[in-house]
């Protein structure tokens, strides 16, 4: 009996590798909409894993309480989430590559930033591949700066975008009425409320992002971005950024000449009251604040008119996985109005929506809109206008030395 | 075979074991150190990572600070743990339950003892509510900001709350023996409380207490959480510095890392060495040798 089971696993094994040794004829691109009604008849009763950061409860909890049952229930594709760390990701690709294994266990990753670029210089993704989703075509900005571009990264369509960040500045509107439109309006806010602004050093995640900020409200993002990769320049050119850092230094949190070093430390000194600001990059981290008791009901989000950082986080595919037609369903259906929604409820998960809002009809904006606003959260569409993209992820290591260079210590 | 024999081999072997890992990681360390990283594509030798380390301008103030903060930190640590070790023995303290108390703090992990500093001097930790409760200072911004200052005070303060317990856990048990017996001869014999103390405990506890300031002074000039927690932004410590090298995003900036660390065991090899030298005169010098 045995016996018999294993020849016939064989056989099977011998033909399914013949249908694959025929497979790889590229679709014609003029039938790409075929392609995937193929790639849907293919991928149905499989299984995706679906490998990325699984720090999150809340993310994950979302992912398998809500994403993979419509999943299930859309496309008959199970979809498992593999929790494991960017850099084991990477290491367990190139480890596959270099084994010269042709089928590898991970169907889709969570990716952005120096990852990605990482992943493509060693050619460890599959792609382009977002031109082969319906879902992408139709509700994408394709000229968006985040959907060519991930950290300075051209993306040639190896990625598709996933959730958006979006960094805010917060404090009390029972505390301050203020709430400063630009790094003019900060400067007079701090001279007022003296000693009880700040933000942490640098190269703190959070506080990078406030430094890239004030040097787009005070440089311009368009004039630092048309610098490109050169170092040197960049100096130059952020240096009136700086100038008003150190012109601020004298009224912030001890005279500025020491700074906190973690988010953490001046997110616990706002909600002790030592600090009337604080900064966040997740757009609605001040509801999930004032939902667990620590930050005043009276907290709210505000940001500059010349707008806030953001970055987008997105999805790829392996160039060795198996189930690459389960994997091009599933990134499809995350790009529907009706998922990302579900991703967008702060119930949920609380993330910003990838989709353009001009090409939603009115139903499609219905399933936003009808989302409760999390308490001192500022809506999606008024975000997302006022959005500026990230840098090129070589130079912020460059920004963070000249600040830590010029603006802490007595000077 | 004669199993007697392969007895004491055995028996080394976690010890080897575990010196192993950490001979490996330190031989690793050194050998990034010199530019050898072929995951980032470094395979060439070189010395040029440590060249640019000495010569960064931060690096003099950072080594200056690291080694105030240890240095001040193991002193009053000795200090304070020998006096309240005498206090206890003489007072007959550690034979009570509550002595065991002073254990606490060496269980509790660095990041939390500079966290309990931070909740209790910072400008709106406990200390400052309680005196403007008291009405003894009017807001936050009265209270002197004892965290993050130059004088590293959080920083020794976190220190000396770790390593205090750790001292007496060291002293305490052989100077319990020694007044035990030895110190009550020597009072039987007419000298005063003091003067056995003096010219025969503390002796006696000497080769202890080295051992002790060298455990906590080469812990506190390379362990990180307390003064990436409770340190200024610049001057940063020796170990916060290597740390924020080791985090930067390209890999092939490793090296300059590993250069720092390389450069922190070189001197923590120096000053274990100057140590050893003072300790054997130290007990030639002291009644320890006819003791033991």
């Amino acid at each position: 009996m045995n016996k018999i089971l294993s020849t016939v696993m064989l056989l099977l094994l011998i033909l399914s590798g013949i249908g694959c040794s025929q497979a790889p004829t590229p679709a014609p691109s003029s039938a790409q909409n075929q392609s995937f009604e193929s790639a849907l008849a293919k991928a149905k009763g499989t299984t995706v894993n679906f490998y990325g950061w699984g720090g999150d409860e809340r993310i994950n909890q979302w992912i398998d309480t809500q994403l993979a049952p419509k999943i299930k229930e859309n496309y008959d594709i199970t979809l498992k989430r593999v929790p494991m760390d960017i850099d084991q990701i990477l290491n367990k690709l190139l480890g596959e590559k270099q084994a010269g294994k042709s089928k590898g266990p991970m169907d889709m990753v969570w990716i952005n930033g120096e990852n990605f670029s990482t992943a493509m210089k060693s050619q460890l993704l599959y792609g382009p591949f977002t031109q082969e989703l319906p879902n992408f075509k139709k509700y994408i900005d394709q000229n968006s700066k985040e959907v060519q571009y991930d950290f300075g990264y051209e993306i040639k369509g190896y990625e598709a975008p996933y959730g958006k960040a979006q960094f805010v500045l917060i404090n009390d509107s029972a505390v301050t009425p203020e709430t400063p439109k630009n790094a003019q309006e900060l400067l007079a806010f701090a001279k007022k409320y003296k000693g009880k602004v700040t933000y942490p050093a640098p190269p703190d995640f959070t506080g990078s992002a406030f430094v890239r900020n004030i040097i787009y409200d005070i440089v311009g993002y368009d004039k630092i971005a048309s610098i490109g990769n050169d170092k040197e320049k960049l100096k130059i050119a952020l240096q009136p950024a700086m100038d008003y850092l150190k012109e601020l230094s004298p009224y912030l949190w001890q005279e500025g000449i020491t700074y906190p070093a973690s988010i953490a430390q001046v997110d616990n000194m706002f909600a002790d009251g030592e600090l009337v600001m604080t900064v966040s990059y997740n757009s609605n981290s001040v509801a999930g604040m004032i939902g667990t008791g620590r930050f005043n009901n009276t907290s709210r989000s505000f940001i500059f008119d010349k707008g806030m950082i953001g970055n987008c986080n997105y999805l790829g595919i392996p160039a060795k996985a198996s189930n690459r037609e389960g994997a091009l369903v599933v990134i499809n259906a995350i790009l529907s109005p009706d998922i990302q929604a579900s991703k967008y409820d702060a119930k949920n998960w609380g993330d910003l929506p990838v989709l353009d809002n001009n090409k939603l009809n009115s139903q499609e904006k219905q399933l936003f809109s009808n989302i409760p606003l999390g308490k001192g959260v500022i809506p999606q569409d008024q975000l997302l206008q006022k959005r500026l993209p990230e840098l090129s992820a070589d130079l912020i290591p460059v920004i963070e030395e000249v600040w830590q260079s010029q603006i802490p210590g007595k000077k | 075979m004669d199993h007697s024999k392969l007895k004491p081999y055995v028996m080394i072997l976690p010890v080897v074991l575990l010196m192993g890992v950490f001979i490996y990681s330190l031989l690793n360390t050194l050998i990034q150190s010199f530019g050898i990283l072929p995951a980032a594509g470094l395979n060439k030798w070189t010395l040029s990572y440590y060249q640019a380390v000495l010569s960064r301008g931060d690096l003099f103030p950072s080594l200056q600070l690291s080694l105030y903060y240890s240095l001040v930190s193991s002193i009053l640590a000795v200090i304070l743990g020998v006096l309240m070790s005498a206090l206890a023995v003489s007072s007959g303290f550690t034979r009570k339950k509550l002595f065991q108390i002073f254990k606490v703090p060496i269980i509790v992990p660095h990041l939390v003892a500079a966290l309990l500093i931070l909740n209790l001097f910072s400008q709106s930790g406990i200390i400052s509510r309680v005196l403007y409760q008291l009405n003894w200072v009017q807001s936050p911004q009265q209270f002197p900001s004892v965290l993050f200052d130059s004088h590293a005070l959080g920083i020794i303060l976190a220190y000396l709350w770790k390593e205090v317990p750790f001292v007496i856990l060291m002293v305490v048990t052989i100077m319990e023996k020694i007044d035990g017996s030895i110190g009550e001869a020597a009072v039987n014999l007419g000298a005063s409380k003091f003067k056995t103390f003096y010219s025969i405990t503390l002796p006696l506890c000497l080769p202890t207490i080295y051992t002790s300031f060298l455990l906590v002074f080469a812990y506190s000039f390379g362990a990180f959480e307390i003064p990436f927690l409770l340190g200024m932004t610049s001057p940063k410590a020796l170990p916060v510095l290597a740390y924020v090298e080791f985090t930067y995003p390209d890999l092939s900036h490793r090296p300059y890392a590993m250069a720092l660390n390389g450069i922190m065991v070189v001197l923590s090899v120096m000053l274990t060495y100057i140590y050893y030298r003072i300790f054997k005169k130290g007990q030639k010098a002291k009644a320890g040798e006819d003791y033991q």
